[in-house]
């Protein structure tokens, strides 16, 4: 084992999620020599939604129109929340870096002047979210203006029915029709990857004008899957439109989730140009901290490697993504074995009622830290000076009924990252 | 005011039990209509083992159970083979447990003629290679697996098919009693909340654990006493047989193979309750650490779902001669004063049949009709829309998979499209409203590793893209399936259960927000 590969870096990213390629592109902007370690396949389950905070408090009825009201509240309240120490100003920066980073690869997002966005899903539900793809802009105008709506679906697309999707709208909208698209050559089921990939021909794209055509004078705008093309998703839209003389908006459904693999796929090719080094699929383990550094092993299918970094970021996510693990008795994190907060007991961690408002109490588990998102001890010191965790791993965040899973993890890499930037620096002084 | 049905008898309980006594009573040429409060198999005849007892698990405690269980285990071979699987069975025993026990269970399996072979410890860990390597009893048994889902479908199908009705989500409202007589019975349906009248000559109630509500609206009391039992779903089947642990019957003491699963049970926990029950937490690790004491690998499998049920049980006044045997209990309510009103309550899945056929004929001695069952020589018949409830029947099956434009749904259980539009027309062809629960009460939706994150979002967009749903029937829908599956799923996520139920919430509170109109 003497003759381990090695790497030297400023910054070690361990998890290839959202939160941890933030943190990765935010690092490598300021110049510090970055290092990504993780899986990105994880990104094809995020729907491509940027929440900021959609309801607050968890019990309030109704959602957040004004996520910064709601974040006024929570500061008030001394909450634990890892918003808690962050200004709205320094929240929206943040926001802004992401969609800086992203358009710089063709990713277009539009971000909120203020409002939360009320995003029509595949479930025909609304979800607050605050910045949203671009090809996903259009369709939060619905609510509240009066609107001919075309609702679309593919057949051999399985799980989005434009009928299903259109089940509560009646109600809001002067019209709603419900058109089912056929691509030429596809009789049966297709994965929403290749249909994505077929929607970049300008055959299938014509072929789908030509269906959609006849309902231009009879609508004013037309919803359909978030299926339209891999690369350059824009572009193909504006396309249509053009084609069609219609509005078009994207519509957000159940994984593989196509607004997921672009984001994945942006991520990568900025991080690429930005000099991070990447390693996809390596494992990290047996972290050591000695003289101010961390020394970690990587692990791929080829081999092992050596990984020293003056700090580290942990971004690797909760169940789902193995970061936490929970036995029957106990919840751990996987890697630092670090204090995980948590209930007492097994028996307080989920409620009877799965869709319940309350939420369970093992969505609020995770790693505490400082408002510097420094992991802490049990005395309340941290960890180590130059460790960090971000992401949805954070204590006191049940990110699925606050709508705010993206909102932290952006927030919490950027924040951490500038942490140990100026720690960095400081130490150069 | 809504309609009038008018029949011969009126079953209440789409058990395993009503359905049989409407097979049994419509196969004697008697008009029956049978309701149920929510839909087949709701209680105990959905949450057992589905274990056809050999008989040996009561020979200690009750021969003459033992012995019903044995013959009516034999006949239900012959005429229900399409819903059991011939396991056989073992009993085991590990340090620790009652030595007199052991050494008195084959004497007393022959005292109940119940055949019970003596084996060697090597042989039965080679027959089994998933039990304890610290085995110090063994004894090979008949047991089997019994799909309890099929067999009420089945019962179902052929009652309908012979001219009975049946109506789901229809509530008993009320008796309307005149003299010494039911002379209707008012029925609200839950899902349309519209109200009709039935009126028949003899009314049953097989509602098991609910018999005792039931018959305290015809002003009859019987003494009943809860017990709730929780069993676990294992992801893979862990044994070829049916194991039991050979001691006096206690927790998590019978792993029984249903499938491609396993089903480790039970326990027994006093209740008042009959609704709003849950298996707890401490009932599940209770039945891990008690059932990897004869299978070490119960300690870390995958648990895909937990569930429980209420044993009724009519409390035992010392008048022994009101019940045909201690396995159930028929009651014959002229006695209280409601002369046709009949009670079937308590018993064993193992003899559904038989109480089937003892409570048919106490009905039609009421009604003065001479005709015999039929049940024990006739076979019961298979029907397409019982297929689907066995858990991997498709690996094995594969009839539906290779048409032309069927696609599979539920990837889990490899459900495919032709399978659910088959449920459904069966549903429709009873006048129900398909949704998710009903579909999947008839197929193995949702009940795979998944626990239905995404296999619920397209079987619900092929029902629209069917015009089987409208509106927001779809997600109101989905809410009920997603909370019920719930109940069998928040006491067991621990390890890659709970890593795949935060997927599901991630998709269902995370993205489809549908926790912010639940209605709580």
């Amino acid at each position: 084992m003497t003759d381990l590969n090695s790497i030297d870096c400023d910054l070690l990213v361990i998890g290839a999620g959202f939160a941890g390629m933030v943190a990765a592109a935010r690092a490598s902007h300021l110049g510090l020599r970055t290092v990504l370690a993780g899986n990105s396949g994880s990104l094809i389950f995020v729907s491509g939604l940027m929440d900021y905070l959609g309801v607050y408090p968890m019990d309030a009825k109704g959602v957040l129109d004004d996520p910064a009201q709601g974040l006024a509240c929570l500061q008030s309240e001394n909450s634990t929340h890892p918003y808690g120490g962050i200004s709205h100003e320094q929240i929206i920066q943040c926001f802004e870096f992401v969609k800086w980073i992203l358009g710089k690869e063709g990713l277009a997002y539009h971000l909120s002047p203020g409002r939360n966005l009320p995003v029509l899903t595949a479930m025909g539900t609304f979800k607050p979210s605050f910045m949203v793809p671009r090809t996903m802009e259009k369709g939060s105008l619905l609510f509240g203006e009066k609107k001919r709506l075309l609702l679309i679906d593919i057949k051999g697309l399985q799980g989005f029915s434009a009928r299903q999707a259109a089940g509560g709208l009646a109600k809001t909208l002067d019209e709603v029709i419900c058109l089912t698209v056929e691509i030429p050559g596809i009789t049966k089921t297709i994965p929403p990857i290749i249909l994505a990939e077929l929607f970049e021909d300008p055959g299938v794209q014509e072929s789908f004008v030509r269906q959609v055509l006849p309902f231009s004078n009879r609508v004013d705008i037309a919803g359909m899957p978030a299926v339209c093309g891999v690369h350059d998703s824009l572009g193909i839209q504006q396309k249509i439109e053009k084609m069609t003389g219609l509005d078009l908006f994207e519509i957000p459904g159940i994984p593989p989730s196509i607004p997921g693999l672009r984001l994945k796929n942006a991520f990568e090719k900025r991080l690429a140009a930005l000099g991070v080094k990447f390693l996809s699929n390596t494992r990290i383990k047996d972290p050591v901290f000695n003289g101010g550094k961390f020394i970690f092993t990587g692990v791929t299918d080829s081999g092992k490697l050596s990984i020293s970094a003056k700090g580290a970021v942990l971004g690797i996510g909760r169940f789902f993504s193995k970061g936490l693990n929970a036995g029957r008795d106990k919840i751990m994190e996987t890697l630092f074995q670090l204090d995980v907060r948590q209930p007492v007991t097994r028996s307080l961690w989920h409620g009877t009622n799965f869709l319940t408002r309350q939420g369970h109490k093992i969505n609020q588990a995770g790693i505490e830290t400082d408002q510097r998102f420094r992991p802490l001890k049990k005395g309340g010191q941290p960890v180590f000076p130059g460790l960090y965790a971000v992401g949805s791993i954070l204590a006191h965040n049940d990110w699925m009924r606050l709508k705010s899973g993206s909102g932290v993890s952006l927030v919490s890499a950027c924040t951490a990252v500038d942490d140990f930037y100026q720690g960095v620096t400081k130490a150069k002084i | 005011m809504g309609k009038t049905i008018e029949t011969q008898v009126l079953v209440i309980g789409g058990g395993a039990t009503g359905t049989g006594i409407a097979r049994d009573l419509a196969l004697r040429g008697v008009k029956v209509a049978l309701i149920d409060k929510s839909d087949l198999n709701a209680g105990a005849s959905g949450a057992n083992h589905g274990l056809l007892h050999s008989g040996a698990r009561y020979v200690s405690s009750d021969a003459e159970a033992a012995m019903e269980c044995r013959s009516e285990g034999l006949l239900l071979k012959q005429i229900a083979p399409h819903c059991i699987e011939e396991t056989g069975g073992l009993f085991v025993a590990v340090p620790g447990d009652d030595e007199a026990y052991i050494a008195d269970f084959p004497r007393m399996c022959e005292a109940s003629g119940i055949p019970c072979r003596p084996l060697d410890l090597k042989d039965a860990m080679g027959m089994e290679p998933c039990l304890s390597q610290d085995l110090i009893a063994a004894f090979e048994v008949s047991d089997a697996a019994i799909d309890p889902f099929k067999l009420s479908i089945e019962n179902l199908n052929d009652a309908l098919g012979r001219g009975g009705e049946y109506y789901d989500h229809s509530c008993l409202e009320e008796f309307i009693l005149e003299h010494d007589k039911i002379a209707g019975a008012r029925v609200l349906n839950t899902k349309t909340r519209e109200t009709f009248l039935i009126k028949a000559d003899i009314y049953v109630s097989a509602t098991g654990a609910w018999a005792g509500r039931v018959a305290s609206c015809a002003g009859v009391n019987i003494p009943m006493v809860y017990s709730k039992g929780s069993l676990l779903v294992t992801g893979q089947r862990m044994a070829t047989r049916v194991i039991n642990r050979l001691r006096q019957a206690s927790d998590g003491d019978i792993l029984v193979p249903g499938g491609v699963v396993s089903i480790i049970g039970t326990t027994s926990v006093r209740t008042d309750s009959l609704d709003k029950i849950f298996p707890s937490v401490d009932e599940v690790d209770l039945i891990i650490n008690q059932g990897k004491q004869m299978i070490p690998a119960l300690g870390n499998r995958r648990y895909i779902r937990a569930y429980c049920g209420v044993r009724p049980l009519v409390s035992a006044g010392g008048d022994g001669d009101r019940s045909l045997s201690r396995g159930f209990s028929l009651l014959d309510h002229a006695g209280d004063g409601v002369d046709n009103f009949i009670t079937i309550t308590s018993g064993k899945l193992t003899t559904y049949r038989l109480m089937a056929e003892k409570t048919s004929d106490m009905v039609c001695e009421k009604l003065g009709i001479s005709s015999a069952c039929m049940t024990r020589d006739l076979a019961l018949p298979q029907t397409a829309g019982g297929k689907w409830t066995e858990p991997g029947v498709s690996l094995r099956q594969g009839a539906f998979s290779h048409k032309k434009e069927d696609h599979t749904l539920c990837e889990c259980e490899m459900v495919p499209a032709s399978a659910i539009d088959s449920i459904v027309s069966s549903i429709r062809k009873n006048s129900g409203k398909p949704d998710l629960l009903s579909i999947a009460l008839r197929s193995r939706l949702g009940k795979g590793p998944c626990q239905g994150s995404s296999c619920s979002v397209r079987v619900l967009s092929h029902l629209y893209d069917r015009g089987e749903m409208t509106g927001t029937e779809g997600v109101d829908g989905l809410r009920r399936f997603l909370n019920e599956r719930w109940k069998g799923e928040h006491a067991l996520l621990w390890g890659t259960s709970l890593a795949q139920s935060s997927l599901k919430e991630m998709i269902h509170c995370g993205l489809f927000s549908l926790e912010l109109e639940s209605g709580e």
